[in-house]
């Protein structure tokens, strides 16, 4: 249809800028990744064309290190989404509406300072001979120094705070979409603020869900710095190995074969969680199937197709 | 500052005396010798190009800017602000974090980066040279290099001094909070020994593989550039079987953080870094640092000059600015390690510099140091480093 | 009850001016204090550390981390130091057109993706996929030689200059993030009121304007403030493809950690901080006192 794809041509400056400036480059170091590193002074070479980057890459090393990426990945996923969504779900519905957009902002405004400065704010907060541990300590809720920094629990605060707005303005979004008025109908008809909220407001805002776990989960397995700075070597992660590649050892091939490694295995990962939800809430959908509208009449002119409605 | 110099002789008509009085400073002198030497050797010179590549500054007119790409805060700005009041040109800092950061820049500009002055680790001069990365010194330009003590010219990397020259220098040795660890540590060997017994869990050590995999050698007294594989065997096994498990963190900066905020019990750091962290904790008596025997490592940052800088008089004028007698004393005021020059230690401490014996080292200290050296080995310790990491992590 | 619930919530949203406050209707229920609680608590947890910081900004020590006394020089030093203000001019004019172009890119794509879905939604989303699945160190070795190779090798000048590389470096992710908001804002929203637009002769590009691009607002606004803050802290590419006189914020700070970081970096974010604030309190001010209908603008971009 015309206007279809004239509306779908308003992608195509998208496209383009991504095409120019992200596939041709990267495609260059998926080329990378076939060559060598040339003597002890050069980056890279493409003379010889193999696989071998690639069986160095899965080395026991790289897997040990993305398992535990992999675990930080998905505890701070949902971690972000059951701090975030209270949030998103309390600016989108019980704020008054002029104060949300300084909300919005609000979120935002503590990574308007450099990610480094923060985690050294991080750093300050957690440190064992540091106020905040002197005041534990003083109330008496801790017995000795405290001891979280340098643990995968730091790992885990760091990794959190850095992509909690990346997962409450989606959801914001999302939720904001939904409107009172459904749920307005949905309290009319009886149903409490639990099954309102799990049962129409949270599967209309199924986008912008997905879009903030997969916009968290991604950029957390590439990343690798707070990691380190708060978790010390429990924060070792996949993301410092392909970096290490590039930078100190710099073996720009072996990098590149690591990083498309890194690539595919997350891919993989999600399409894996997609799979599962998908089988573990096949059920609750056909239990949900609700056929509204006269099954037994029928016309010649018209069979009205039951209008199924399902959540 | 030395004021044993013989006095300047000038025979001038007498009208002209003040002007030669209020004009003539040291640093003008050296300028406008500069630039009378390079206007005969301009004179000299043919036209049509060389053979081997020649330096390109030539002692000509100095440039309006220079651009210097260097560490954060590598320069005191007294420094900065005087040369720009002084010589003229205006300075750009850039910076970057890592010195393969700065060689994959300049290599994939070809030329082209904009840069003129930059300054990387010693060890990497010889990649850099290889590279085409690198143009000569014209030294005519740069005769405060004789305000540099010799012991730090003519190192491994750049004998002649055809292509850097010291800007900083600094060794690794380790710290350790001297309350909990009551007994005395003087060697590597007794790093790795308290790392496994009273300080388990609260060590760290450089996130570096040099630092880290060169430890186990100097502790071993072995020549720490080794290639031979059984060496870098043992060396993986002791590390990643023994010694990782103990490690809680990898910081190449415990001043910064870990010596100031008493999170950690035993540190391997370097001198100008941990001198920083004792200075700035609230009891500095607490911590001790040591520089290990029987061997350690020496690093040093060097001025350089890039291929294909726009501004070679000007980088060349800066290089020898740095390399006056004051403001290498300011410069080692600002960033705390030895800047390399001649007998400063005793104008240091009447300075009231602090701390001064991590900074300026004995000959007998200075012979346990070694430089390190890139080569093939490379790729191996880099696994070792990433395989300690997964071990510490586990 | 509800009837007369719904009434309240309506005639309140019409006259804001009536009365010193809405009526209130039913007092708070417990969820209601416990989602307030709940959000100020996870505010405070986000600016705990930008607290922290502002407080170590008048730190008077040479290192950040251990406080020696209370004073204002690290303000002043910032003075002193002209690579530091650089820095942060850098950083703010290269996320501001960063942001720009990715809201505009994306948005223009959420749209289509919503509106207009067809096969190529797969391979766009899958495209956006890879965006996001990259990690930045890979974005940063690949786009240094490729500028080179636009900027001198094809001589397309525009590529060498500082500016346009680190704009460029940082739209790509940002782009991704404002397409998947967009899109997960209008998907599913049915297209009548397009439809409606149609039919009441409007030409395609009033209706876009007017209709979608206003009901996507809420998320092209979240989009463009989510970009300006991811440009904003753009390390690993921006590091690789500065030129000499643009060196951004985040590069400057990762490379002064070898010095040891002075209290001026804190200081430096205190001040970003407060000129934040006051820019956010500057535009509710002016909205409040603009009148009626910019308030109703604001509802309108706030989705109330």
């Amino acid at each position: 249809m015309r206007s279809r794809s004239a509306g779908a041509a308003l992608a195509i400056p998208a496209w383009a800028w991504l095409l120019v400036f992200f596939v041709a480059p990267v495609a260059m170091v998926i080329w990378f990744s076939f060559g060598y590193k040339p003597g002890v002074f050069g980056t890279h070479s493409n003379d010889i064309l193999s696989l071998d980057r690639y069986a160095e890459a899965l080395s026991p090393t790289f897997f040990a290190t993305f398992q535990n990426t992999l675990w930080v990945g998905l505890i701070g996923t949902a971690l972000c989404f059951l701090i975030g969504a209270p949030v998103a779900y309390w600016m989108a519905f019980k704020v008054a509406p002029h104060r949300r957009g300084i909300l919005i902002a609000l979120v935002l405004v503590p990574f308007w300072t450099n990610f480094l400065v923060r985690t050294i704010g991080w750093q300050v907060i957690l440190a064992p001979e540091g106020w905040m541990s002197g005041l534990l300590q003083g109330i008496g809720i801790l017995d000795g120094p405290l001891e979280i920094l340098y643990t995968r629990t730091a790992v885990i605060i760091g990794v959190v705070y850095n992509y909690l707005p990346l997962m409450v303005l989606p959801l914001f979004v999302a939720f904001d979409r939904v409107g009172p008025a459904l749920r307005e109908a949905s309290k009319d008809l009886g149903a409490g603020k639990l099954a309102t909220f799990f049962r129409v407001t949270l599967p209309l805002s199924r986008p912008g869900v997905i879009a903030g776990v997969l916009l968290v989960f991604i950029p957390l397995m590439g990343d690798y710095i707070t990691a380190t700075v708060l978790g010390g070597a429990r924060g070792n992660m996949v993301g410092q190995l392909v970096a290490s590649q590039f930078q100190t050892a710099q073996n720009w091939a072996l990098g590149s074969a690591m990083a498309v490694v890194l690539m595919l295995v997350i891919m993989l990962t999600i399409a894996v969680a997609a799979a599962v939800i998908w089988v573990v809430t096949l059920p609750f959908r056909s239990s949900n199937r609700l056929v509204l509208g006269p099954e037994e009449t029928k016309t010649d002119a018209d069979t009205p197709a039951p209008a199924e409605v399902m959540s | 500052m030395n004021e044993s110099r013989t006095p300047l002789r000038i025979l001038a008509p007498e009208g002209s005396a003040p002007t030669i009085l209020r004009e003539l400073s040291r640093r003008r002198f050296l300028s406008i010798a500069a630039l009378t030497g390079g206007a005969a050797v301009l004179a000299a010179c043919t036209p049509g190009g060389g053979g081997s590549p020649a330096p390109q500054a030539t002692g000509g007119a100095l440039e309006n800017s220079l651009s210097i790409y260097t560490w954060g805060d590598y320069d005191s700005p007294e420094v900065v602000a005087a040369f720009t009041s002084e010589l003229g040109p205006r300075i750009t800092l850039d910076s970057y974090s890592s010195n393969e950061e700065l060689i994959a820049k300049l290599i994939a500009a070809r030329g082209t980066s904009g840069f003129d002055i930059v300054v990387p680790t010693g060890v990497f001069v010889p990649q850099m040279i290889e590279n085409g990365l690198l143009t000569k010194f014209n030294k005519d330009l740069l005769p405060n290099l004789s305000n540099i003590d010799p012991a730090y010219l003519g190192r491994a990397w750049d004998p002649t001094n055809d292509y850097s020259v010291c800007k900083a220098w600094g060794t690794t040795g380790f710290v350790y909070d001297k309350t909990l660890i009551t007994r005395e540590l003087t060697t590597w060997g007794d790093f790795f020994d308290a790392a496994q017994n009273e300080a388990s869990g609260k060590t760290s050590m450089s996130d570096d593989p040099a630092g880290v995999v060169g430890a186990y050698f100097w502790a071993e007294d072995m020549d720490w550039n080794t290639e031979d594989p059984d060496d870098l065997e043992a060396c993986r096994a002791f590390l990643v079987d023994e010694i990782a498990p103990h490690i809680s963190a990898f910081d190449s900066y415990p001043g910064t953080n870990s010596i100031p905020q008493g999170t950690q019990m035993l540190m391997q750091a370097w001198n100008g870094d941990a001198r920083l962290g004792i200075l700035e904790a609230s009891d500095p008596d607490r911590w001790q640092w040591v520089l290990p025997g029987p061997i350690t490592e020496l690093w040093m940052d060097n001025w350089a000059i890039a291929e294909g800088a726009p501004n070679p008089e000007a980088a060349h004028a800066f290089i020898n600015f740095s390399m006056t007698p004051e403001n290498l004393a300011l410069n080692l005021d600002y960033i705390g390690y030895n800047v390399g020059g001649k007998d400063m230690e005793q104008a240091a401490i009447d300075e009231g510099l602090e701390l001064t014996d991590l900074i300026f080292f004995t000959p007998e200290q200075l012979a346990t140091m070694r430089e390190q050296e890139l080569n093939d080995s490379q790729t191996v310790r880099v696994e070792i480093w990433n395989e300690m990491k997964v071990a510490a992590g586990a | 009850m509800t009837q007369t619930q719904t009434e309240t919530i309506l005639r309140a949203r019409e006259e804001p001016g009536r009365g010193a406050k809405p009526p209130r209707g039913p007092r708070k229920s417990w969820s209601d204090i416990a989602f307030n609680v709940w959000g100020v608590l996870v505010m405070l947890f986000l600016f705990a550390p930008i607290i922290v910081i502002v407080i170590y900004s008048f730190n008077t020590g040479r290192l950040l981390v251990s406080w020696d006394g209370f004073g204002f020089d690290a303000f002043l030093t910032i003075l002193e130091k002209p690579a530091i203000q650089n820095a942060v001019r850098v950083s703010l004019i290269t996320a501001v057109f960063a942001a720009i172009i990715a809201t505009a890119l994306g948005t223009l794509a959420g749209i289509a993706m919503a509106r207009h879905p067809g096969k190529w939604v797969w391979w766009f989303l899958s495209l956006l996929l890879l965006v996001s699945v990259t990690p930045e160190i890979v974005d940063a070795v690949a786009l240094l030689p490729w500028f080179v190779l636009l900027g001198q090798d094809l001589g397309i000048g525009m590529f060498n200059d500082g500016y346009v590389r680190l704009s460029v470096g940082s739209s790509l992710f940002a782009t991704a993030v404002v397409s998947y908001i967009v899109r997960a804002r209008l998907v599913g929203q049915d297209a009548n009121l397009e439809e409606a637009s149609a039919d009441l002769y409007a030409k395609p590009i009033t209706t876009f304007r007017r209709i979608t691009l206003a009901l996507a607002m809420p998320a092209v606004l979240a989009g463009f403030l989510l970009a300006f803050t991811l440009s904003l802290d753009n390390t690993i590419v921006a590091a690789f493809v500065q030129v000499s006189g643009t060196t951004p914020w985040p590069v400057y700070v990762l490379s002064a950690v070898r010095s040891g970081l002075r209290p001026e970096i804190a200081a430096v974010s205190t001040i970003m901080l407060l000129l934040t604030l006051l820019a956010l309190a500057l535009v509710a001010f002016v909205l409040r006192r603009a009148g009626d209908s910019a308030t109703q603008i604001a509802r309108t971009m706030t989705g109330g």
